[in-house]
């Protein structure tokens, strides 16, 4: 089965389930995972269920909580918006309404997106299904861990540097982001508008498809929306013969890194990965980058991201919306609530923002960064006008443990600081980019990612789909839910 | 010694309408000589100058918008996530005179 919502579909339409039996069923569901991993914001209690003969008609999502949801909480996992209910729908969730999905619960995620760890929510951490004692990854930490645990056959989420396919990896599930303006962003808050994608989780790369191609489309409420034809699932073919993938050479080479048991292992199962690649008649060759800007992929990210999410937060303030503030005027009132409701990785990021928009660092480092960030993507272009897609392992760690995550920040230009940053190029280039279950390591999940030309979007699936149909991860469930 | 002074990261917050304890301005001060050197490998790339920055991922045709009508937000709809509210305004304090 290489669907659970056509599965599921067709179950329905047999009469073997109702929308109804299912819905509860779900619901059920989140209550357990939620009393286990602390996926949820919100879980909507009262859904009411639409008919529709759309393919999504009946089943059951979840959204990340950065997306505006009309009448329902929808926080960002922020004590700044902890009581904000919208009075509209995002775009994408309006077009899933429309289709008869079923809006089940918001999910939890690092705080406005600023995070990679899923442990920053104002409703506190949430755990990965695979093993409770380790971080699902962020931002999108509970729609990782939703999918993950089999409550839900997709969810919402949003990338702005990996957010989507790091959680995919570190929870064994498929994360996608399409091309960037694929899905309209109007109703998503924003944290850096310049790399913000919308995208989706699932556990099959045939149900991203599916879901994307019922949101896509350009929207009158977002001028970045781009008109990507609905034709994805309908081109995954199998057939991957004569396509031609690169891997960065000189980010697999282990002696460039601390040496580690779990890295090893890491390349070793992306390389049978790569045979697979082969054996199904794809060319797969290494190519070397400049090592200089390889270092540059994180801090060109740090500086971007921290600079824009300093001008998109700037408007949580407590006065329009959110816990109002104390203090004698409306600048002590806005301090006051934005010191009391940002966590402490929030103001750090917002102070790097600060510190590289002064006016005497602007051209050096902000202006630098966009700079660099050109020649990157000029160069994945160059890349891609050879190359069908850019192949390469998702992480070089397994989902960590708890209490292994430092968000100090130490170690600058160090390659595993590349190895887990460089995905950020998706977003430097508005490239589509999916992450795939690509095995195990010592008992936890890992991915690889897939990463392609602007547009090209049903390409890069079809190789996703052929090389998980070729391997054994497909509808993974974690083994704390089993 | 590190050219980051106490001052410096609370002027930086401070203009952002935030307030650090000491513990955060303390976290902040020991990671700044560390971001500095990271943004730093930003300028170790060659022949800068002549790259024009990259604002967007890629150049999108916008067309403006078909004219027809859109229904306005009620006010009451804007009002209700505000905690003070009088009549159809938001209330804050006097601002000026």
């Amino acid at each position: 089965m290489d669907s659970v919502i056509l599965d599921l579909q067709e179950k329905l339409k047999k009469g073997e389930l109702t929308p109804e039996i299912l819905i509860n069923e779900t619901l059920g569901n989140s209550k357990v995972v939620q009393d286990n991993f602390n996926p949820f914001v919100t879980i909507c209690d009262n859904v009411s269920i639409s008919d529709s003969d759309s393919i999504l008609s009946g089943i059951p999502y979840v959204a990340k909580d950065n997306l505006s949801t009309k009448d329902i909480l929808s926080t960002g996992s922020s004590n700044t918006l902890k009581d904000y209910v919208p009075f509209f729908d995002a775009t994408v969730i309006e077009r899933l309404k429309k289709k008869g999905a079923v809006l089940v619960g918001k999910s939890a995620m690092d705080e406005l997106g600023l995070g990679g760890t899923g442990t920053t929510c104002h409703t506190g951490v949430t755990l990965n299904p695979w093993d409770k004692s380790r971080i699902t990854g962020g931002s999108s930490s509970g729609s990782a861990c939703l999918v993950a645990s089999g409550v839900v056959p997709f969810a919402l989420g949003s990338d702005t540097g990996d957010s989507i396919r790091k959680p995919a990896a570190f929870c064994g599930i498929v994360g996608y982001k399409p091309s960037y303006g694929a899905i309209s962003r109007f109703g998503l808050f924003p944290f850096a508008s310049s790399l913000d994608h919308v995208g989706v989780l699932t556990r099959t790369v045939k149900d991203a498809a599916i879901v994307v191609d019922n949101v896509v489309g350009i929207d009158e409420n977002d001028m970045t929306s781009i008109d990507l034809k609905p034709n994805l699932s309908e081109s995954l073919t199998n057939d991957i013969k004569g396509k031609k993938l690169f891997y960065i050479e000189n980010m697999l080479d282990l002696s460039k890194y601390e040496e580690s048991d779990e890295l090893k292992k890491i390349f070793t199962e992306f390389n049978k990965t790569v045979e697979i690649a082969r054996s199904l008649g794809a060319l797969v060759e290494g190519v070397t980058i400049d090592q200089n800007l390889l270092n540059a992929i994180f801090p060109i990210y740090q500086c971007i991201s921290c600079a824009e999410a300093t001008s998109n937060d700037s408007n949580l303030t407590g006065i329009i919306f959110g816990p109002r503030g104390e203090g004698d005027n409306y600048i002590e009132m806005i301090k006051d609530h934005r010191t009391k409701g940002f966590c402490s990785l929030i103001k750090r990021r917002f102070i790097i923002g600060s510190y590289v928009l002064q006016k005497e660092n602007q051209e050096k480092y902000f202006l630098n960064a966009k700079r660099v960030r050109r020649l990157l993507v000029n160069k994945f272009n160059e890349l891609f006008e050879t190359y069908d897609a850019l192949i390469m392992p998702a992480s070089g760690s397994i989902a960590p443990k708890l209490e292994e995550i430092n968000e100090v920040i130490n170690g600058a230009g160090t390659m595993n600081e590349v190895l887990e940053n460089y995905m950020a190029i998706g977003n430097f280039g508005g490239y589509p980019s999916i992450t795939i279950p690509n095995g195990f390591v010592n008992s936890m999940p890992i991915g690889i990612n897939l990463t392609g030309k602007v547009m090209d979007d049903a390409n890069v699936l079809n190789i996703a789909y052929t090389l998980e149909s070729n391997m054994e991860y497909r509808n993974q469930i974690a083994k704390e839910v089993k | 010694m590190s050219k980051f002074t106490k001052e410096m990261i609370d002027n930086y917050a401070n203009k952002l309408l935030i307030g650090l304890t000491d513990e955060e301005n303390e976290i902040v001060l020991n990671e700044f000589e560390t971001i500095e050197g990271r943004m730093n490998l930003i300028n170790e790339i060659d022949g800068l100058s002549d790259v024009e920055p990259m604002h967007y991922p890629y150049i999108i045709e916008s067309t403006p918008r078909s004219g027809h009508i859109i229904k306005n937000d009620s006010v009451e709809d804007l009002l209700k996530n505000s905690d003070k509210v009088s009549d159809r305004e938001i209330e804050v304090p006097k601002v000026v005179g």
